[in-house]
């Protein structure tokens, strides 16, 4: 028996009793996945690169009782309920939408998130709302939801710090015309994690998503975004910088399901020491999604001979008036431009960082740019350390009992 | 300033210098002129310390410092700039930071007081706007995108905050207009003043026809072999380099 076979039969024998979270919530759906796909195995498609068997060993025992110790910081006239105490209608909004946008077939493990699940939040942000906020830290620190619902019309900004380690599901459905800025910052940590962003964007819509991440045991970051109606905008930005053993696998799936619309994929990683970074960037155009134009840009830097990087972009491409454009490249610090700096006089170590740094750049989204600047800079990479929290403007934020993890507004 | 003796040198295992003697006086304006190949961009190279240039033999003195050996940037410290033939584009570090590093990395070695921010700002808007370079310029990333002469305008631009006290400009003027090669040389007399020294490597007269120099070299297979005034680089502009091979 392997270990993900395993660890399946035990999450069978433990779904037998009733869940302590949420038990209202159907798991059945997910265990029938489960019961259909199996989970991936060492080497098996899109786990080539990146072990899974350490994931299964270190959530072996169910965990859903730890306590809701995070919080969620929202303003706006944002709605926040927690699944445990979600009454009848927000229960009827998660029935209907969570796992809309998740092929639990396809992301089995997203699927093993639901039966394990320890907290969840579902998120409301009001048609036509403007500046809304919404700032997710730790939760539980374990197997966690996340169901992000955009009304039509409305602005929303989504900044995530999850502490590790965390396995977090987070689903967004951006409705026509709104438009959301999701910002994702990920410490560097020892722990195996799985990851999964699923959004859907809507006719009109715009989605931000920048994703910026130091490496952990292995941290796999699944992405899989949906266009789903003519002008949705999708852009794309992640960065990484690994080092030591680290070991950074994110799979980016851009499926435009409808034509019309544009993505956007710029992703560059710094692989220092014996630390891994798989990279897979899928863009799929499905038959008639015409006039979609997508384009994905993957750059990778290693900094020692024992770093690796393996990126891969994939086009499945089933209409044929489509704009589709992609490169990936693989390159060391450039010897010309570090002669270049340290014959102005800067030296070595500096003129390592400037480049390394503007390399980066390149992938830094203009909403986080600083937070995610701090967390990738070269002095910051030690295990454990996360970006400082993000400063907000006073009055902004509303904060709640000790013992719930999301707040609403006092007054 | 500089007295190079004897400079032997090769570039990828192959001999390039053949014993270079040049004696370069606090004050002065030397060019070097010669063919393709004959070893002026190797000479600059040598002494701004590429790795890929190695020095078989010979020394290098800058105000009686030896070179020899030393790491690209402590040759900066003691006041070398090599405005480079072919600057280097660095997407993504902003023209900006970029000077502020080199100014303060100089300030610091030197143990002088660090530059505040502002009259940094200052006095690089100054240098830009002294060279027709838009304010904008500080702002993108290194020669990012530039024109050919925007980025020789913008090596001289690291020439006036740097303050070096030997400049070397490795065919500065290749590749401008008219206009830009007027500009870029007005940067250069505005810099050359009695406390430095500029060497100015070249295959044309035309530079000269704006910059004076006190002394004009020629240097063919790697050896200096003719050394006069300003009248040499006309006589060379009209009798072509054979005459000397």
């Amino acid at each position: 028996m392997t270990a993900a076979e395993q660890f399946q039969a035990r999450l069978f024998d433990d779904a037998r009793a009733s869940p302590r979270y949420a038990s209202w919530l159907d798991r059945g759906p997910s265990l029938a996945a489960l019961a259909d796909a199996p989970l991936p195995e060492p080497r098996s498609y899109t786990w080539e690169y990146s072990n899974p068997n350490p994931w299964y060993e270190q959530n072996a025992r169910r965990t859903d009782n730890r306590p809701n110790a995070g919080k969620v910081v929202a303003s706006g006239g944002i709605r926040v309920a927690d699944f445990d105490a979600a009454d009848s209608r927000e229960r009827c909004i998660i029935e209907a939408n969570l796992n809309a946008t998740v092929d639990r077939r396809r992301y089995s493990l997203a699927a093993v998130n639901d039966v394990l699940l320890c907290g969840g939040v579902v998120i409301e942000v009001p048609e036509r709302a403007r500046d809304a906020e919404i700032e997710l830290g730790h939760l539980t620190g374990g197997f966690e939801r996340v169901l992000l619902i955009v009304g039509a019309g409305a602005e929303a900004t989504l900044v995530e710090t999850p502490a590790s380690p965390t396995h977090r599901v987070v689903e967004c459905l951006v409705g026509t015309g709104a438009s959301l800025r999701h910002l994702r910052l990920q410490g560097a940590a020892d722990s195996f994690e799985y990851q999964l962003v699923s959004t859907r964007v809507e006719a009109g819509a715009s989605y931000r998503f920048g994703q910026y991440a130091q490496g952990s045991g292995m941290r796999r970051n699944d992405v899989h975004i949906e266009s789903a109606g003519d002008g949705a905008d999708i852009g794309i930005r992640g960065a990484w910088h690994l080092s030591g053993q680290q070991h950074l696998d994110t799979q980016v799936n851009v499926h435009h399901g409808i034509g019309g619309g544009t993505s956007r994929q710029t992703v560059r990683g710094v692989v220092n020491d014996r630390a891994k970074a798989v990279f897979n960037g899928r863009i799929h155009i499905a038959p008639g999604a015409q006039n979609t134009d997508a384009a994905l840009s993957a750059k990778h830097m290693l900094l020692a001979r024992t770093a690796q990087a393996y990126a891969k972009p994939e086009l499945e491409i089933y209409a044929n008036d489509v704009r589709c454009a992609h490169g990936a490249t693989m390159g060391e610090i450039d010897g010309d431009a570090l002669f270049y700096l340290r014959s102005r006089g800067i030296g070595e170590p500096a003129a390592r960082h400037l480049l390394i740094a503007g390399f980066l750049e390149e992938a830094m989204a203009d909403h986080g740019r600083e937070e995610a600047r701090a967390l990738l800079s070269p002095g910051s990479l030690q295990p454990g350390k996360l970006p400082r929290p993000l400063t907000r403007k006073e009055g902004s934020a509303f904060r709640l009992p000790a013992d719930a993890y999301f707040h609403e507004k006092l007054s | 300033m500089l007295e190079v003796a004897d400079l032997h040198a090769s570039a990828v295992g192959k001999p390039i210098l053949n014993g270079i003697d040049l004696t370069v006086r606090t004050g002065e304006v030397h060019a070097i002129m010669g063919p393709n190949g004959s070893g002026k961009s190797t000479l600059a190279n040598a002494l701004a310390g590429r790795t890929d240039v190695e020095v078989t033999n010979g020394d290098m003195r800058l105000e009686g410092a030896s070179l020899i050996g030393l790491e690209p940037e402590a040759r900066a410290h003691l006041g070398l700039f090599l405005a480079f033939q072919y600057p280097v584009e660095i997407p993504g570090v902003s023209n900006m930071e970029f000077l502020k590093a080199a100014v303060d990395s100089r300030d610091t070695a030197l143990e002088r007081e660090a530059m505040s921010a502002a009259s940094f700002v200052k006095s690089a808007r100054e240098a830009a706007e002294r060279l027709q370079l838009a304010p904008e310029f500080l702002r993108r990333g290194v020669n990012a995108g530039f024109s050919g002469g925007e980025k020789k305008r913008n090596e001289i631009l690291q020439m006036l905050l740097l303050e070096p006290k030997l400049a070397v400009l490795d065919e500065t003027d290749s590749g401008l207009d008219i206009d830009a090669l007027r500009t870029v040389a007005k940067g250069i007399n505005a810099f050359a003043s009695e406390t430095n020294a500029v060497l100015l490597i070249t295959h044309y007269q035309r530079l000269l026809d704006h910059i004076e120099p006190d002394f004009v070299h020629v240097l063919l297979d790697g050896r200096i072999v003719e050394t006069g005034d300003k009248s040499l680089a006309r006589k060379l502009e009209a009798d072509g380099y054979a005459r000397l091979a």
